[in-house]
């Protein structure tokens, strides 16, 4: 099938125009005074990595940690067991229940967020049921969403893993006298340690940069990082909205060199 | 196996949660879209207006179009390419398929505002009006990826001798391919065009970053409307018959699946 290697060469220079070439873009933006919107003149400056400590920064990196970093642990505290119960459930309508965490996937993300801005309101649609809550802002509520939006992506690898795992393996280490704590520290969760991997990143990073939940549930006071791009590219300001995607890029390359620790094809990202 | 009965209560209570907090935006979509009053909630009054109210509302209606053909050509285009691509990549030594894949993986993981960015930033640069043609490659550029990791692992299954059985056998590259190779892929190939229907469906972060004056999909829509506060329940009517459109594909599916296997015993 040698012969078929020549397929790759589209796809090298349309990986390269749409990925390497914005990258070096972006990494000229943050180190020099180049400018996509309009003519410059060139010169190397390291103004905009000024504005890494500039306060509104600081505070947009602080809450993205924050409210991400809760939602992933609450996110794989959950979906663990849920990915393990899923995995081994013996039924035949297995798939069909794993399938119904994709139904909620298919409504419009706008829209879910919506909702839970209304769950949050003092004057909503809970009302009907004598229910009133006055929450939007509070960290609870934008964490509360976050979870909502987040957790299956936390749970499809994980259960993707613990599926096709052999339970040959778990009944050897049983055979050989682990007890059934033993046998899952020591055989199924070092087995499911790629699902977890790809879990967290599915969690983690879309939680750091969301812009349209923060803003609606965090009642436009909540800035992440996510919401500062936004702001700032649509107010032209090219240099700092490059910047801080620059951050956002640096931590994505680390969690990407421990996927590929993991799992070198990205098999467990489906 | 003994089973552990404090562990397996806790996985079920859980899994209840999960559940609940992943629907409960659906049902709160659904009860505002059958409710009555848009601001009045003393007591609930069914009504199907705002369904009916879908079709008069000319701009949904026109995003709606948008995203279904943007849906479409991006499902249609991603799935061939990256098909093509994967064949490609699955024929490289097992070095330089690794390299492939790491960046093959780049879109995948990065988080979408952004490859929003640095798509936003490309097109600029080329000078490119934002629109339909934007938005639909950005949308074959997410999409691309997920086709090729659904394909390959299909591809790996493949007896590597079959396609060198067809050409010595006088096929043409190209009837090796669609003959042999496409048919023995063909699950991972339905896999990969799911995956990119449903995320180029449901894409926000990167389609408002291609938007461009009024052109607008279901989600830019929405946002937009919301910015100006004019959400009518039209939009909750319209998202409401997606999911249960969903859902009765997904329970019927599962049925017939079952009754196939019934039959082959």
């Amino acid at each position: 099938m040698k012969s078929l290697r020549r397929l790759i060469y589209p796809y090298i220079a349309w990986l390269t125009v749409l990925i390497i070439i914005p990258f070096l873009f972006i990494v000229l933006a943050t180190i020099s005074t180049f400018h996509i919107f309009n003519s410059y003149t060139f010169r190397f400056t390291f103004d905009s990595l000024r504005f890494l400590t500039d306060p509104i920064f600081l505070n947009a990196f602080k809450n993205s940690i924050k409210f991400a970093g809760i939602t992933t642990v609450i996110c794989l505290a959950v979906g663990y067991p849920v990915a393990y119960f899923f995995a081994n459930i013996k039924s035949k309508n297995k798939t069909l229940y794993v399938a119904l965490l994709i139904v909620p996937i298919w409504s419009n993300m706008i829209v879910r967020i919506i909702a839970w801005e209304n769950v949050f309101k003092p004057v909503s649609i809970l009302n009907l049921f004598n229910l009133s809550f006055d929450m939007i802002g509070s960290d609870i509520a934008i964490i509360i969403a976050m979870v909502s939006m987040y957790l299956p992506f936390m749970i499809f690898p994980i259960y993707a893993v613990l599926d096709k795992m052999d339970h040959g393996y778990i009944e050897a280490s049983r055979d050989l006298g682990a007890n059934s704590f033993q046998s899952f520290y020591k055989v199924t969760l070092p087995l499911s340690l790629g699902g977890i991997v790809s879990g967290i990143i599915m969690t983690l990073l879309p939680a750091m940069t969301a812009f349209a939940l923060p803003e609606r549930i965090g009642g436009g006071t909540t800035i992440l990082l996510g919401n500062l791009i936004e702001k700032e590219i649509f107010r032209g300001s090219f240099s700092t909205a490059a910047t801080v995607s620059f951050v956002v890029m640096i931590v994505m390359l680390g969690f990407f060199m421990l996927i590929v620790r993991f799992d070198k094809e990205g098999e467990t990202l489906l | 196996m003994k089973k552990n009965l404090y562990g397996s209560t806790l996985q079920v209570v859980l899994t209840i949660f999960t559940f609940a907090i992943v629907y409960l935006p659906i049902l709160v979509i659904i009860l505002i879209s059958i409710h009555g009053s848009q601001y009045n909630y003393d007591s609930f009054k069914l009504t199907f207006r705002w369904y009916q109210e879908i079709i008069n509302d000319q701009q949904l209606v026109d995003a709606i179009i948008v995203t279904l053909q943007i849906a479409l050509l991006a499902t249609t285009i991603s799935t061939i390419l990256g098909t093509a691509f994967a064949i490609g990549i699955h024929s490289l030594k097992k070095k330089n398929r690794v390299r492939m894949m790491v960046l093959n993986n780049v879109p995948v993981v990065n988080p979408d505002i952004v490859t929003g960015i640095m798509l936003f930033i490309i097109f600029r640069f080329f000078r490119m009006t934002f629109g339909f043609p934007t938005m639909l490659l950005a949308h074959i550029f997410f999409t691309l990826p997920f086709v090729i990791l659904s394909v390959l692992p299909k591809l790996k299954q493949l007896d590597p001798n079959l396609f060198d059985a067809a050409l010595d056998l006088g096929a043409t590259k190209f009837q090796a391919i669609v003959r042999v190779i496409i048919p023995s892929i063909k699950i991972g190939m339905i896999a990969g065009a799911l995956i990119a229907f449903t995320m180029s469906i449901d894409d926000f972060i990167i389609s408002y970053f291609m938007k461009q004056g009024e052109f607008h999909n279901v989600s830019t829509l929405i946002y937009s409307r919301l910015a100006k506060r004019q959400i009518s329940p039209t939009v909750f009517a319209y998202n409401s018959l997606v999911v249960v459109l969903t859902m009765g594909l997904m329970i019927l599916f599962n049925r017939s699946n079952q009754t196939q296997k019934k039959v082959r015993g």
